[in-house]
């Protein structure tokens, strides 16, 4: 009768365990060291990791940070969890001093439930109030008047044409929805698809919004994002009427609701389609073969629209820098590094590095990613009408169903009554 | 003899199915995204691990790696160190409270994992455990233990009394003849509680997210993928390299044990 386990086998695995219990008990591995957590370690919680665009800028200029002053940062890192991680750690008393994190969903509610400190208080005094983009300071404070954190990244929403597609289909790039079915039609034939888009994901759900925007002042579009009352308001429901005749004329690719953002990045990347709507972070990782071809413009003016000019989607909202309770009391360390966060240097780096648009103020435009600095100019120029980026003002629960009911109005055959339905359930149900 | 020729044909397409995602798997991770979405099941065109190198720097797999053995190695020890006397204890009872003792481990099945959540992080946090590898060290066998007991105590079952009353008459006391009777014939029953609970400790993924935390020095395997992929311009082929990555110890710890598990299951069924 054989031995089940061979010595060798046994000795191996007892050797390896062994081993490995020492690995954190003897120190012997420095990263496998938990980040302090003491009174003179400023520990940072953010979503600058893995593979996020910003991710080796921000480990660089925290190891920067370090050498220049001496003093201890620990970093922490998440990505989309980051906020219940973060909460959990709040309800423990071991949250991290700042994070760095999007405002968006559970994060809205982290000012007034005191998880985080209002930091208006610290502009002045920090030198931070002439740095950083007066209109980001008013879309991260709360109606009662407090700045949620300082606002960091933000998020700029323009389209991308393939001019040379287009001009091989005999086209120029559309700024009307006339020209765009025209434009369609002429890809069509070549073999090219339209409009990439992630119809199944939230990158078809803001293309949606920002088509139906196109019939709502920024009034109106507030208050139809807030409430979900689409039906009792003219302009949604000629907005989406419009949507549904866009569908209909073939200007999204075959199938768009089942595509994810992923998928319409691969399809503009290998020129399966000529135009698709992007966030700038998106825009950084086109790569330069397409880059070249590409001209950046906004979404086309449709018939009897609001706004009078292509659209695009401009928002202060991305990352912002949060401080806690825990940091609250570490303020002598807290500061110093904000301010690092917002100077020159590091927000140099961040736009020539990773391609990033900024809330801080300044000259510097991105090189290496010549599609962000095109939508900068873009953005900066008055040949667009911004629309707004209505993720404050959807409820937190409506989110996800909303998702799906716009996943659902690109699909085939979706009447416009059918769309304001599902669209309206999905506040309703949440 | 048409009846092994059609199992032999469904045994292979099975085998087929299981194959095709793992060759995507492997051969994706060492494409670019637009290879894989234009071709997705043929061989890359240059053989490149650009991809791993890139996501064992970006995710820092190397010490969650290191952390995902530590907490499932030191979890897994101490699953055996107490399912494994208790297993015998129960096999051998043969009053009331034996079955007792028995029908309580098996009401862990009924806990949903959810559940048990935030009772566990109250728990992490009146300990000061909360934030530590420790704490899951700790939590994983206790989620264990009903499978681990109810598996080796039926294995327990079926080794006859008349050994055990054998080595009792030679002197042997009940710690050597669990050590020398029942273990070496329980190796098989062993063997898959050591192969399942690895698998559901590694993957384990909730409570090392929100009990471990996010520190790249502790955090486990299953935390730190996640970080590469992203809302928008995942790179697939990095992705699908960390995953490889990740499965390369599930794979050796199956290779040493699945001849193991395999009597295990084979000398059930001839017992039948």
């Amino acid at each position: 009768m054989s031995e089940p386990f061979s010595r060798r086998t046994l000795l191996t695995a007892g050797g390896a365990a062994a081993a490995l219990m020492s690995l954190s008990g003897c120190g012997a591995v420095q990263a496998l060291r938990p980040a302090s957590g003491g009174a003179d370690t400023l520990v940072v919680h953010s979503q600058f990791n893995g593979a996020v665009a910003g991710a080796d800028v921000f480990r660089a200029i925290v190891e920067q940070y370090r050498k220049n002053t001496g003093r201890s940062v620990a970093t922490l890192s998440n990505g989309n969890d980051l906020p219940i991680v973060f909460e959990t750690s709040v309800l423990a008393g071991k949250e991290a001093d700042i994070a760095i994190v999007n405002m968006m969903g559970k994060t809205l509610a982290w000012t007034g439930a005191d998880a985080t400190v209002p930091v208006e208080k610290f502009l002045q005094p920090w030198g931070l109030a002439e740095r950083i983009e007066p209109g980001a300071i008013e879309e991260w404070t709360t109606p009662e008047g407090h700045l949620r954190a300082f606002p960091y990244t933000r998020t700029n929403w323009p389209v991308a044409f393939n001019h040379r597609l287009l001009e091989e289909a005999g086209v120029e790039i559309p700024l009307t929805s006339e020209e765009l079915i025209n434009a369609a039609d002429a890809l069509r034939s070549k073999g090219v698809g339209p409009v990439s888009i992630g119809g199944g994901d939230w990158s078809g759900q803001k293309l949606f919004i920002q088509i139906i925007q196109s019939y709502l002042t920024a009034d109106e579009a507030a208050e139809v994002f807030a409430s979900g009352a689409f039906s009792s308001s003219p302009g949604a429901m000629a907005g989406i009427k419009h949507f549904a005749e866009l569908r209909d004329a073939g200007v999204f690719v075959d199938s768009a609701q089942g595509f994810t953002s992923d998928s319409m990045l691969t399809q503009y990347n290998t020129g399966e389609a000529a135009i698709m709507s992007s966030m700038s972070s998106a825009l950084a990782k086109v790569p330069a073969e397409r880059a070249a071809e590409t001209t950046i413009g906004g979404w086309p003016v449709p018939p009897q629209a609001v706004s009078t000019k292509p659209t695009v989607i401009q928002s202060f909202n991305g990352m912002g820098v949060w401080i806690s309770e825990n940091g609250a009391e570490k303020l002598d360390l807290v500061e110093p590094f904000v301010q690092w966060l917002f100077s020159e240097e590091v927000i140099t780096q961040f736009v020539l590095e990773s391609g990033r648009d900024m809330n801080a103020l300044t000259h510097v435009t991105s090189q290496d990613f010549p599609l962000v600095a095109q939508a900068q100019a873009l953005a900066a120029g008055d040949t667009v009408d911004p629309v707004i980026l209505p993720d404050l003002l959807i409820p937190e629960a409506v989110f996800e169903p909303l998702t799906q009911a716009t996943a659902r109005a690109f699909g085939p055959g979706t009447s416009p009554e059918e769309i304001v339905e599902v669209l309206e359930a999905s506040y309703k149900n949440a | 003899m048409k009846m092994p020729r059609i199992s032999g044909f469904l045994a292979w397409g099975y085998a087929a199915l299981l194959v095709i995602p793992f060759y995507y798997l492997v051969i994706s991770s060492l494409k670019e995204n637009d290879d894989i979405f234009t071709n997705p099941l043929s061989l890359p065109s240059t053989w490149d691990f650009g991809n791993y190198r890139e996501a064992i720097s970006s995710a820092e797999l190397v010490p969650a790696v290191a952390n995902s053995v530590i907490v499932t190695g030191l979890a897994l020890a101490l699953t055996l160190l107490l399912a494994v006397p208790a297993a015998f204890a129960l096999s051998r009872a043969t009053g009331r409270a034996g079955r007792l003792v028995e029908a309580t481990f098996s009401l862990g099945f009924l806990i949903p994992t959810f559940a048990a959540l935030f009772p566990t992080f109250l728990l992490a946090a009146f300990t000061g455990l909360f934030h530590t590898r420790t704490f899951l060290v700790f939590l994983l066998p206790a989620t264990a233990m009903p499978l681990a007991v109810i598996i080796l105590t039926q294995f327990m079952r079926t080794i006859p009394r008349e050994l055990e009353e054998a080595a009792s008459m030679d002197g042997a006391s009940t710690l050597t003849i669990l050590r020398h009777v029942h273990l070496p014939i329980c190796v098989p029953g062993i063997a898959t509680v050591v192969l399942l609970c690895f698998l559901s400790f590694w993957n384990e993924y909730l409570y090392s997210l929100i009990i471990i935390g996010p520190d790249p020095a502790q955090r486990t395997i299953q935390v730190a993928l996640p970080t590469l992929q992203l809302t928008t311009g995942t790179d697939y082929g990095v992705l699908m390299a960390g995953t490889v990555f990740t499965l390369l110890p599930v794979f050796a710890v199956y290779a040493v044990t699945q001849r193991q598990m395999q009597k295990a299951l084979v000398s059930g069924a001839v017992k039948g």
